[in-house]
């Protein structure tokens, strides 16, 4: 037996990563350019040796880009030239960078144990839903597991065949051309997919605290909808004034500006919806509430509009500094008091972020009436 | 392995004939893991420590995406333990194999590695069980403290260094005579100060030692290959680092000016410093696309005295600040001083540098460096 002393030396590190992100993760997540080539840059001098380092920006050896030199690139054509050093990997050539996906694993885990959330089961990826419930099985298919065989319907099937190709009345079942099975019926499957549109407003106001509350609650989205769904579909739009989408990584290097014009946003997300069938269809909507004067009544059409495409409708309106509730949000909190499929979330702290969740989550599973309940589409969202 | 025998003993006749010598080679197929591992701490059975988990990890990494893979790994132990990879195709580990005697004969001729010591792979085991012993005896968080700070202040060694005045203004030297240690804790500091002497040796040789392990392997594989594979040889040796391709083509040079006895001398006799100084022409410079490059204003100086004068420097200060004990004869203050006129540390390294010395040292550590003394006691940092 080998002591894989690799492994053990890795659960030291991410266990020092942890406590250094549960420091700092505030900071961290508030970078106005969080992720940069799928990574999160992060300051960690405590997960490298403390040994010293020159200050100022230095000239530094570098290969043509063409070259077969190493490292993260800086400037056009300029490779810097790496692995000078071999044998122990000390000195200044490991960077401490974290994957952005990695980092997102370890802030949800420092934030579930900071919200005293339990940790959920992941649902394998790849199509299929683990359930304690056991299926009801009352459709037939001519595929499915043996178990399943439904043996009436496949001696029927098979002595029709016989007579039919040899002309003689007899069983010889041949369970590739003759099985049927009992099988869910598939109106009533639990949908494997979701589609996420993730809106965030940019406008002036969104920075700091903002981005910070913003990231922070779209990461626990992201947890709970990962153990719900093995196939998440994710798209993303910011707006200003202007409405734009964007991927994953620039959604979270977003520069900030302009007025804001929430009725665009939603009318985005609602381009997310063409073409998109079977899915479970929600909207995640960030923003302080301060609509640019003249796009209220819009926004307000707009909003409504998305009510009626969207299964689930979540605003939240982020408000690190808790003042009361005003402009549009306020109106949107109004509505999601009457309509089944809206949900408001004051995010103010983390306490809220994980009020806002419970009530997401209530709404989800919230035995029929909500999410799933609708009568538009049967094969979606969870059975009671 | 047995696959393997007929081009082992291939390998080794041709590189007889050659007039390479070598002690015994023990060749291990393994898996990519226990690669990432060995090649992450360095030697197989070291003891654990947080940072080479994350070392660990970028190998696993990039193994994963296949993007720089470690090929083969060879110890500097008599005999020389080769690892080669499951998952390499033959031709690939028929390179390796042709690679790993270029060490092989590097590690047994080379003047310095000579003097190198043998046994650390069973050295480095030993330091382990005893770390672990203390960490029954003392706790593990007050080791991994002590480890910490050893390896902080173990990037002073120099395992070049021959005169003793100027060895104990090394740091690591002069704390392992002077610190006021529990017995335990000396022989810890003593343990990480041999093994970072065992790699400073293979950091200040790298260049070279890759260098002539690829220009042994090019050489014989040559005679051994088929043109068409020779052809496919060619690409893997293009892509390889810097350091692979730089002492190659060093090794190249000198094989064109003194024939391939002026190379089996030059592999005997060089290092790093002395190999790029006596080798490294205007026309390589171009040809391997090398130049300083300074982020400031964006320029590249192509001349081969700059990067010759960078590349010494790399070799000999490993990029690292000059940082040396004022006075290492009257041992009652430790003040620490930065040599370099006109460059700065970065001031947010240097609490934690002189908190990890502070753990050795136990009273106030100083510092002058940046035009100022930083000062490191029980307190905590102050300036004057």
């Amino acid at each position: 037996m080998r002591i894989h002393r690799g492994r053990i030396a890795q659960h030291k590190h991410d266990e020092l990563l942890r406590a250094y992100l549960k420091q700092n993760l505030h900071e961290l997540i508030q970078q106005k350019e969080l992720v940069v080539d799928g990574k999160v840059k992060t300051q960690l001098s405590t997960l490298d040796l403390p040994t010293l380092r020159y200050g100022d920006d230095e000239a530094y050896l570098a290969q043509g880009a063409g070259g077969s030199g190493r490292g993260g690139g800086g400037d056009d054509g300029v490779q810097p030239v790496g692995g000078l050093l071999g044998g122990d990997h000390h000195g200044p050539e490991v960077r401490v960078e974290l994957d952005f996906d990695e980092f997102v694993r370890l802030a949800q885990e420092v934030l579930l144990e900071e919200l005293e959330l339990p940790a959920l089961q992941r649902v394998p990826r790849g199509g299929e839903v683990e359930t304690e419930d056991l299926p009801e099985l009352d459709d037939l298919d001519r595929m499915g597991l043996s178990a399943d065989l439904n043996l009436e319907e496949t001696l029927l099937a098979s002595l029709m065949r016989t007579v039919r190709e040899r002309g003689v009345l007899d069983y010889d079942v041949d369970v590739r051309q003759d099985g049927w099975y009992f099988v869910e019926d598939p109106r009533a499957a639990r949908n494997h997919r979701s589609l996420e549109v993730y809106v965030l407003d940019i406008s002036g106001s969104m920075r700091g605290d903002y981005l910070a509350l913003v990231r922070k609650t779209i990461f626990l989205l992201w947890y709970a909808l990962e153990r719900r769904y093995p196939t998440n579909l994710r798209r993303y739009v910011v707006f200003q004034d202007v409405a734009e989408e964007k991927t994953r990584e620039e959604f979270f290097s977003v520069e900030s500006s302009g007025g804001t014009h929430i009725s665009a946003g939603f009318e985005k997300a609602m381009e997310m919806l063409e073409g998109v069938s079977e899915y479970d269809t929600y909207l995640f909507l960030f923003t302080d509430g301060e609509t640019s004067s003249g796009d209220f009544e819009l926004a307000k059409r707009k909003y409504e509009e998305a009510l009626d495409r969207f299964d689930l409708v979540c605003y939240g309106h982020v408000n690190p500094g808790s003042r009361g509730v005003g402009g549009f949000s306020e109106y949107v909190q109004e509505v999601a008091r009457r309509r089944p499929n809206a949900t408001f979330a004051n995010l103010v702290d983390l306490d809220s972020v994980r009020e806002g969740l419970r009530e997401f989550l209530t709404r989800v599973d919230g035995g029929g009436k909500v999410a799933c309940g609708s009568t538009r589409r049967s094969s979606r969202g969870w059975r009671n | 392995m047995r696959e393997y025998e007929a081009v082992i003993a291939r390998v080794e006749e041709l590189a007889r004939q050659l007039g390479l010598r070598w002690d015994p080679v023990v060749f291990r197929m393994s898996g990519a893991e226990e690669i990432a591992e060995v090649a992450s701490m360095g030697l197989p059975n070291r003891f654990v420590h947080w940072y080479w988990g994350g070392a660990y990890k970028e190998i696993r990494l990039q193994q994963d995406k296949s993007l720089l893979s470690i090929l083969e790994l060879v110890l500097n132990s008599r005999p020389a333990y080769a690892f080669l990879r499951r998952s390499n195709t033959y031709l690939q580990n028929v390179l390796v194999i042709a690679h790993v005697y270029g060490h092989a004969d590097f590690f047994a001729n080379n003047h310095w590695f000579q003097k190198s010591n043998k046994n650390m792979l069973n050295e480095a085991e030993r330091h382990a069980r005893s770390f672990r012993t203390y960490e029954a005896r003392y706790g593990r968080e007050a080791v991994e403290a002590l480890l910490d700070s050893c390896l902080t202040v173990a990037a002073s060694v120099n395992a070049f260094e021959r005169d003793p005045a100027r060895r104990r203004k090394r740091l690591v030297y002069f704390l392992e005579e002077h610190a006021p240690l529990e017995p335990y804790e000396r022989e810890v500091l003593q343990a990480i100060r041999e093994e970072a002497e065992y790699f400073d040796l293979i950091q200040r040789t790298h260049i070279t030692n890759e260098g002539w392990a690829t220009f042994v392997e090019a050489t014989l594989l040559r005679e051994l290959l088929t043109a068409r594979e020779w052809a496919e040889v060619c690409v893997h040796l293009c892509a390889r680092p810097t350091p692979y391709t730089l002492g190659y083509a060093l090794f190249g040079a000198i094989r064109r000016r003194r024939g391939f006895e002026g190379a089996l001398a030059a592999r005997r006799y060089y290092e790093d410093v002395r190999l790029i100084d006596e080798t490294l022409t205007q026309d390589l410079v171009d040809r391997l696309d090398l130049f300083v490059y300074d982020p400031r204003d964006r320029s590249r100086n192509t001349q081969v005295d700059a990067v010759k004068e960078m590349l010494i420097e790399q070799k000999l200060y490993r990029g690292e600040p000059r940082v040396e004990v004022e006075d290492p004869d009257h041992p009652r203050d430790l003040v620490l001083v930065h040599v370099e006129e006109g460059r700065k540390l970065d001031p947010r390294r240097i609490a934690l540098y002189l908190k990890a010395v502070h753990v050795l040292w136990k009273h106030p550590v100083r510092l002058r460096a940046n035009g100022k003394l930083y000062t490191y006691d029980r307190r905590g940092l102050s300036t004057a």
